[in-house]
């Protein structure tokens, strides 16, 4: 029992930083209704900003994730306001998701270039702590992954529930032409909206980088995990990238336990397919989806 | 213009581009093809194997004026791309290469990447030397012109087998974790035959996924049957990420023994004082007492690298510069840039270097009796040799302190 809790704790763990790294994606795939390739690289340029923060100016990865967060917004906004939009206009919705594939293979060699190859971890003092429960042993830099998870997917749903930009995005996400014929300005929203999901990757990428060793390439694995958490959880809702993370983060983890850590990955992609058949719109289903 | 004359150009030019040139040299000019990972996961080794080749090429052109080769001087000319660390890119570059006449390859890094390349090579009757694969399946296959610096994977942990029967208290038990790859699996295989040859028993045996996020529930795995020794098997990333779990979770084994990972910068970054008494593998030691032609001694390869290159040396540096050593070895003694006539020098080729003695296996692979790896383990911040006795600089840490002890 003791080694199934142990397991499940582990889960959870793995599953806040999921879900962390995923409400980004969720998010634009939500309102805009773009599949962005480019997440991972939000995440992992994320991780290099904290870094640099930290090696810099001596900023705990925990303080940095404001203004990775802020610069990654204006990048997002930018982004989106650029390229994001020449492409859905002069082509369709479908096309971003080629220029986001295309954009994440440029961004990726140009972190390469610019930090180089080699593998990059954050360490601060509490990096090698561990905290005791009872039978129980916890890292303290998932515990703190966890924490902070929670913290900004709490935000995220304030924000969207109760300021004058949380209504404003979720009119625009269920009823773009209402929101637009109401005086909202709906590339502004768009382009509020990718700033929000590029803030909230990097700032988990702060996290990340203390979590587990990365490097431009690792951006891969932070793209498809964002696209398992929405498959799993639902789109479009912190709330849905919360169970999907944890979902995703128990499969691995009793995965690892029961059948082989090799085994994994095929787990999460049997379950991917398998949620795909039964319920595509995920656990949660998609909130805007219904009024479109 | 005419309309005619320009496609008659464009024809000419075309046909003349389609031409195989088969050559190997041109112009007193020795170039070897290949692609590296400059990009992709595989980079931060994949840019160590590039500058030992370039290392190599740099002091044999600018120090050493070419190499005299059946009365002709040589200079050496790289023709390496970015493989991005993906097989099926390595594999167009290599055969846009095979189809331009290249005969001369130097291999990549990792094992997925070399294994197809190697065969493409080989079916088109090129050779490659290179000291980036160790897979068994690169050298059990009937191939004759591809040759590695390192031994085959499974023959690769008699070395540290005999340094756990030396060390005080007897190893008795360990466990092994490995990255389910063409590499790491074999090498992990061939540990499990050489410790049951040895009578040392393997508690667990491991296999994790080439992408890896957590291994928590591993290591509860491991404080549960707890082992003399565990040996990692898996590559940087997953080292340092092992490492830094088994930390946090105060995960003590009296030995961690991981083959790649603890040589890089990138780890001791990651590790600090943790990464202390941590052992690892290497093929080659600036403080070894090798020498030969060429650099001269390990020290003097050392010296030379970094007084023109910046990336901090590890042996991926030297071994990659014996790959273009030994070509040029083998050409010396063939005296002459045939491929059929270079390849059987190589086959027979056995000289003194600064990385040691270089021979190679029937199937090609790297002698495991001269090119096997040594065992190294950081203390107090620097690397030191522990096994061979021959070549140790310091006697092994054993058991190591609990991490929570570390200083």
């Amino acid at each position: 029992m003791t080694l199934f809790l142990q397991t499940t704790l582990n889960g959870l763990m793995l599953g806040g930083i999921y879900a962390l790294a995923a409400v980004g994606f969720s998010l634009i795939f939500g309102v805009i209704g773009i599949v962005n390739l480019t997440h991972g690289v939000f995440v992992i340029a994320g991780a290099y900003l904290a870094l640099l923060f930290y090696t810099e100016l001596g900023l705990d990865p925990l303080l940095s994730m404001l203004p990775v967060g802020a610069l990654l917004f204006a990048v997002g906004w930018v982004y989106q306001r650029t390229i994001i939009d020449w492409a859905i206009s002069r082509a369709s919705v479908e096309a971003s998701l080629v220029v986001t594939f295309g954009m994440a293979m440029i961004l990726r060699n140009l972190l390469q270039l610019w930090f180089g190859p080699d593998v990059q971890t954050i360490t601060p003092f509490y990096s090698f702590f561990s905290i005791s429960l009872g039978p129980f042993r916890v890292d303290m830099v998932r515990l703190v992954a966890l924490g902070s998870s929670m913290v900004l997917l709490l935000g995220l749903t304030l924000l969207l529930a109760r300021t004058h930009f949380g209504r404003a995005m979720r009119a625009v996400a269920q009823q773009p032409l209402a929101a637009a014929l109401s005086g909202l300005n709906v590339k502004r929203i768009h382009a509020m909206t990718f700033g929000v999901s590029a803030a909230l990757a990097g700032a988990s990428g702060a996290i990340i980088g203390i979590v587990q060793p990365f490097s431009a390439a690792s951006e891969v694995a932070w793209t498809l995990n964002a696209f398992m958490v929405v498959v799993l959880g639902g789109v479009g809702s912190p709330a849905g990238a919360l169970v999907g993370g944890l979902l995703l983060g128990l499969i691995n983890s009793y995965t690892a336990q029961y059948f082989g850590p090799a085994l994994t990955q095929a787990a999460m992609f049997l379950v991917l397919v398998l949620m795909l058949l039964l319920r595509p719109t995920g656990l949660l289903g998609n909130p805007y989806g219904e009024s479109r | 213009m005419q309309r005619r004359t320009i496609l008659k150009g464009g024809a000419a030019l075309a046909a003349l581009g389609a031409m195989p040139r088969m050559a190997v040299a041109q112009e007193n000019m020795i170039t070897f093809g290949g692609s590296v990972p400059m990009t992709g996961k595989a980079a931060e080794t994949g840019m160590n194997v590039l500058r030992g080749y370039e290392c190599a090429a740099k002091f044999i052109n600018e120090e050493m004026g070419g190499v005299e080769i059946g009365g002709t001087t040589y200079q050496v000319a790289l023709n390496l791309f970015d493989d991005a660390s993906d097989p099926a890119r390595a594999s167009s570059l290599i055969q846009r290469q095979v189809d331009e006449g290249v005969g001369f390859f130097l291999g990549s890094f990792g094992s997925a990447i070399v294994l197809p390349t190697c065969a493409i090579t080989e079916t088109a009757g090129r050779i490659m030397v290179q000291a980036g694969g160790g897979s068994d399946q690169i050298f059990t296959q009937g191939r004759k012109r591809v040759f590695g610096i390192f031994p085959r994977a499974t023959r690769q942990f008699i070395s540290s087998v005999n340094m756990f029967k030396e060390l005080d208290p007897a190893v008795k038990t360990v466990s092994i974790i490995y990255t389910n790859d063409p590499f790491s699996k074999f090498q992990a295989d061939g540990a499990v035959a050489s410790l049951a040859e040895a009578g040392i028993e393997v508690l667990d045996s491991i296999a994790l996924p080439a992408e890896v996020s957590d291994v928590s529930n591993v290591l509860t795995t491991i404080r549960a049957n707890t082992p003399d020794v565990l040996v990692c098997t898996t590559h940087d990333n997953t080292s340092i990420l092992i490492a830094r779990q088994m930390i946090s979770s105060q995960t003590n084994v009296p030995m961690l023994y991981q083959t790649l990972g603890p040589q890089t910068e990138a780890y001791q970054k990651a590790l600090g004082k943790y990464a202390n008494t941590v052992v690892a593998q290497t093929y080659w030691d600036e403080a070894a007492n090798t020498s030969g032609d060429y650099f001269g001694s390990a020290a003097d390869f050392a010296a030379y690298y970094r007084a023109n290159f910046d990336r901090e040396l590890t042996y991926h540096m030297a071994s990659g510069a014996v790959c273009i050593l030994s070509y040029l070895e083998a050409a010396k003694a063939a005296g002459t840039l045939d491929l059929d006539p270079v390849r059987d020098a190589l086959a027979a080729l056995d000289f003194k270097s600064f990385y040691g003695q270089v021979r190679f296996t029937e199937d090609g692979d790297g002698d495991p009796s001269l090119l096997g790896p040594m065992l190294i383990q950081r203390q107090e911040g620097t690397m030191k040799i522990i096994s061979p006795k021959t070549n140790a600089s310091a006697e092994p840490i054993y058991p190591a302190p609990l991490w929570d002890e570390r200083t």
